[in-house]
């Protein structure tokens, strides 16, 4: 599949880049789940023109209507992966899709990477990890859980039985893509359905304990949330992130390579909802134009 | 302009622990997105501390030895000594400043 802008997030900067994005005639993909726009469940009362308190979820779902009846196409998943291809770019879906763009919108706001329950900091780098990618070599023969629903986690599962000897991919709601599910299952994952409450341990972790009372035995804990980070799509793109992990963007919201834009809460503070959207009104604009001009 | 920090390995590790009243050893891995991250910053902090303190990388993955002994379990990580003691583990991606402002107080 081709696009002339593919825009990576469905959160109000997201939405509105594709609106204008499109209405400049691009043609437009937006990827992303509106559940993880950090506007979904929220109250607006300091939007400009809002007469009384307004749910953020309302203002999602009608955002996408908007972009829709503008021309956008939406895939209700995650990225898990996005490169450079000479000019154009090539941006893969959980599903596996892949979609041949000219220019990336990069609004998938700040990753949350950190589940709060005790032991994760105790134990960071003593066997809770937040990065399978990195630390896979370092369980070799081990036992490890995999915490989370979505398509990290069910590709940190699959990358980690080719280490670890047991491999518990623990979730409260599998979202991922079924084809990345049944790959981890074939691989030999197995799945737990259950909250994680604790991570217990002496030296290095010893045990994730789930509400209700289950106790895993585990030597490691991987938690890896949502989709593939903003961070690592920024660099699979050539990108470095700021040490905050923002993005450093110019008055086009355009990042240092040419053809990829960011906007919202990724080009950091203040995370106020008419940032993202007057950013991503900019970015869209400027992200059809350059698709346009490439034509 | 890249600043060339020095790569340790398995057999070089203790010598340059010697040689540094204060040694920073990097800990990372080519693959790993938090690592590439830091490194700037390690050349960075190297400038910085040169003269006062000893700024180095370790390729955990061609250094297994060195990861085992101090139980590594995350990267990047910083391992921190002052006269050949370990005196800190810190791990994840840390800024320029915080680093700075920790091995000062050191």
């Amino acid at each position: 599949m081709t696009a002339d802008v593919v825009i990576i997030g469905c959160g109000p900067a997201g939405l509105q880049a594709g609106i204008h994005s499109s209405r400049k005639k691009a043609s437009t993909v937006i990827i992303g789940k509106l559940q993880n726009s950090a506007l979904h469940g929220t109250h607006i009362e300091n939007y400009f023109g809002l007469s009384e308190t307004t749910d953020g979820s309302d203002m999602l779902k009608n955002g996408l209507a908007q972009a829709l009846s503008f021309g956008c196409r939406h895939i209700d998943m995650n990225v898990t992966g996005a490169v450079r291809d000479g000019d154009e770019f090539r941006v893969t879906t959980e599903s596996g899709e892949e979609i041949v763009c000219r220019s990336i919108v990069i609004a998938t706001g700040i990753s949350r990477r950190k589940l709060n329950i005790p032991g994760e900091r105790e134990f960071l780098g003593k066997g809770v990890s937040y990065c399978a990618e990195c630390d896979c070599n370092f369980y070799k023969g081990l036992r490890v859980a995999i915490i989370g629903d979505e398509s990290k986690a069910a590709i940190s599962s699959e990358l980690m039985t080719r280490y670890a000897s047991e491999v518990y991919w623990v979730s409260e709601n599998i979202s991922a893509d079924v084809k990345l599910v049944d790959k981890a299952l074939g691989a030999g994952v197995k799945i737990i359905t259950g909250t994680p409450k604790g991570i217990r341990g002496k030296a290095n972790v010893e045990s994730l304990l789930l509400t209700g009372g289950p106790e895993i035995g585990v030597d490691g804990v991987f938690i890896e949330l949502g989709g593939r980070s903003s961070s690592d799509l920024a660099m699979d793109l050539g990108i470095m992130p700021e040490e905050d992990d923002s993005l450093k963007v110019n008055s086009s919201f355009e990042t240092s390579v040419g053809g990829v834009f960011a906007c919202g809460d990724i080009t950091g503070e203040p995370w106020q909802l008419a940032k993202a959207v007057g950013e991503g009104a900019v970015a869209g604009h400027h992200a059809a134009k350059r698709a346009k001009d490439m034509k | 302009m890249n600043i060339l920090v020095t790569e340790l390995t398995d057999n070089t590790f203790d010598k340059f622990i010697d040689d540094n009243s204060i040694a920073v050893i990097d800990c990372w891995a080519p693959w790993c997105g938090p690592c590439r991250r830091m490194t700037p910053i390690i050349e960075k902090l190297s400038s910085e501390l040169a003269g006062s303190a000893g700024v180095a990388k370790l390729n955990v993955d061609e250094n297994p030895a060195i990861s085992v002994r101090f139980g590594i379990r995350a990267i990047p990580t910083l391992l921190i000594f002052r006269d050949g003691v370990l005196v800190d583990t810190l791990v994840g991606l840390r800024s320029e400043e915080e680093l700075l402002d920790y091995i000062k107080t050191m």
